[in-house]
């Protein structure tokens, strides 16, 4: 209770805050992600700040991500968003105890006066994320990785519902074979191949659930000590945040760093919302 | 976080979570002096469990070589490091701060985060004895100066689980009606909380689904009144499961209730991280006793005493010869007139076997067959 009623207040001050984005108009084919397109050359900077998720435990004991930097341009049907941060060295998980850099940027799910709480909405008042990690990208790019690719030298001397002389298992049907991954059968997307972003819809702490995806992309580049990651956008979403050209919005920020153990809870984040509008011409 | 009561530190303690005890609690009692290190229980539940892909290191039951055996490696040692002092007092409550109580305020509970080596090698340490025995040198004296023992495990069930406290997803809850904690397998996002905070190392990633797994308590076969596959496949009969009461609600007829409360022979293992674990040991009767009192608490003497004086307790005697009788949960039991009777939840009589096995004297030479006789023990 006392952490929704903090929220509500953080969220108050989110109105007034001074990090606003305007989203300029390019021509240019949003659905292919460049963080290295000329026309961001033309946007202006926002330096957005973080600080280690300080509400839920276990949270981050330092503030690993503190700036990031934002630049926000549309094509009247998609919107993009670029995200650069500094971060030491470039995480895609895969092996036990490894963690994912990720990046995620958080809509409210519907169109009101009022944003949501700014962590996670709250019940009643949902909020639409976006959550790139390069974990996911990784999986576009080469492949949902097999254990052999995570554990090259690993012996394995057979998997039970793949020997094909084992009398018991004769017939075993691909559906079948999912039973012996737990959380493939019961069709937890975590289990599948990603595409790059997760749409997600939550309504409080602990409440987050990955939904159908409409179409958003995310890709990232990691060069010298930082990621510079592109995640883009319909502006119109049936039944999630939807953004409208001259409309006022929300956006909020999330930044994880793989390499310090950073994920789930353990994040850092823009403690108000940025107001975001959309202007018509460039 | 709220105070809960732990009687096993006999005392009240901080929890992320409000008391709520399941209407019955899952358990189980394991005599160490008994444990042979033969893995049929960690094979019983390999190839019922965890023989999917992102599995191959898991064993949600393992058995290691205490005192140098550790799987993940060195899990307890890290975990007791971390939490300083653990004091006794002279009455029995617990003096030092549990795994709750240590941790700083950004966490959940003290830990240790395991890295992917530390997974592969859980037969490490195995069969080290502490010291070595000099040429010539003979064990005459209990407890032995040289020594080890082997420690099955499985994932405690605990009353006050800190995986379950860790989870920021809240994916990991116990069960109401046997107590039984699970991962909820279309919930979980791999966060791998839960594999940090548990002291016990009982949580696993698996990296194939990206998401944590651990024991199942072989929930499918305890809903249908069987023993998990770890317990009816132990070839030396040194385990049971069955239900625990706490000690206000202990039931003499319980054989789990027996050992733990009545007899106070089977004792929780490190019962000082705060987590009320629900696999209970009897202690090996010939290893350190500094190092037993460090891992089952103050009591261990008198849980040692009492186990060598079973001789003249044709009770627990008899409760002992029951374990690994009946494939089924056994809820109550009768020792009389030397026999030693299991009954199920309806009060179905599920086994009787003798407290004493009777002794046949045979002539070593056979006449009728002109033979003769060799005892194989």
């Amino acid at each position: 209770m006392r952490s929704l009623l903090i929220s509500a207040v953080l969220c108050t001050a989110a109105v007034a805050a001074a990090q606003d984005l305007e989203a300029r108009a390019v021509k240019a084919d949003l659905t292919k992600d460049d963080p290295a397109a000329a026309y961001w050359a033309s946007v202006p900077e926002v330096n957005v700040s973080l600080i280690g998720q300080p509400m839920v435990v276990p949270r981050p004991s330092t503030t690993t991500t503190s700036n990031l930097k934002v630049k926000v341009v549309h094509d009247g049907k998609r919107i993009a968003f670029r995200l650069q941060w500094a971060d030491p060295e470039k995480s895609e998980a895969g092996r036990l105890g490894q963690f994912s850099d990720a990046a995620a940027i958080q809509f409210p799910a519907a169109v009101a006066d009022f944003p949501p709480p700014v962590m996670m909405g709250a019940k009643g008042l949902p909020v639409h994320l976006f959550h790139w990690r390069a974990q996911y990208q990784r999986d576009r790019e080469v492949g949902k990785p097999t254990v052999k690719d995570l554990y090259p030298n690993g012996s394995i001397d057979i998997y039970p519902m793949e020997f094909p002389n084992a009398e018991a298992n004769q017939g075993l049907t691909a559906k079948d074979q999912e039973k012996f991954s737990p959380a493939t059968a019961e069709g937890n997307p975590q289990a599948y191949s990603k595409t790059g972003v997760d749409e997600i819809i939550a309504e409080g702490f602990s409440t987050s659930q990955v939904k159908e995806g409409h179409s958003s992309s995310g890709t990232g580049a990691w060069r010298d000590g930082a990621w510079s990651l592109v995640i883009s956008r319909p502006l119109a979403i049936e039944g999630g945040s939807t953004l409208t050209l001259g409309g006022k919005s929300w956006a909020a920020f999330a930044v994880w760093q793989g390499g310090q153990g950073e994920v789930g809870s353990r994040k850092c984040l823009t403690m108000a919302w940025s107001t975001l509008t959309l202007k018509e011409g460039p | 976080m709220s105070t809960v009561k732990n009687w096993q530190l006999k005392r009240d303690m901080e929890y992320a979570y409000d008391e709520a005890r399941p209407k019955r609690q899952w358990a189980i009692v394991f005599d160490l002096n008994k444990c042979i290190a033969c893995q049929t229980c960690t094979l019983a539940c390999k190839t019922t469990w965890t023989s999917g892909k992102g599995q191959e290191y898991m064993f949600w039951n393992n058995v290691e070589t205490k005192p140098y055996g550790s799987y993940p490696l060195g899990w307890d040692v890290n975990v007791l490091e971390k939490l300083g002092k653990q004091d006794w007092a002279k009455n029995g409550s617990y003096e030092g701060k549990t795994i709750f109580e240590a941790a700083p305020p950004e966490e959940r509970a003290v830990h240790f985060s395991p890295t992917d080596e530390d997974w592969m090698y859980p037969n490490h340490g195995e069969d080290d004895c502490v010291g070595s025995q000099d040429s010539g040198g003979h064990v005459g004296a209990l407890p032995h100066d040289k020594w080890f023992f082997y420690l099955p495990r499985t994932c405690a069930h605990c009353t006050y689980p800190a995986c379950l406290a860790a989870c920021p997803r809240k994916a990991i809850y116990k069960r109401e009606e046997d107590g039984i904690v699970l991962i909820d397998q279309s919930r979980c996002k791999g966060y791998g909380e839960c594999v940090r905070a548990c002291p016990y190392k009982k949580s696993m990633y698996n990296p194939i689904t990206r998401v944590s797994e651990k024991c199942v308590g072989c929930y499918p076969a305890v809903e249908q009144g069987i023993q998990p596959q770890c317990v009816v496949n132990c070839i030396g009969k040194i385990r049971t499961m069955g239900f625990i009461n706490p000690p206000w609600k202990a039931r003499k007829d319980n054989p789990i209730d027996y050992l733990v409360h009545t007899k106070g022979v089977a004792l929780p293992y490190y019962p000082q991280l705060g987590l009320e674990p629900n696999i209970y040991y009897i202690p090996p009767i010939h290893a350190d006793r500094d190092y037993l009192r460090q891992m089952f608490g103050p009591q261990v003497d008198g849980a040692i005493e009492r186990y060598r004086t079973l001789a003249k307790d044709p009770v627990t005697a008899g409760l002992l010869c029951l374990i690994g009788s009946s494939d089924r949960i056994m809820h109550r039991f009768t020792v009389a007139n030397g026999v030693a009777t299991g009954f199920d939840e309806r009060n179905t009589e599920l086994v009787k076997v003798p407290v004493t096995e009777p002794i046949i004297e045979r002539p070593a030479y056979d006449e009728k067959l002109e033979t003769v006789r060799n005892n194989t023990p």
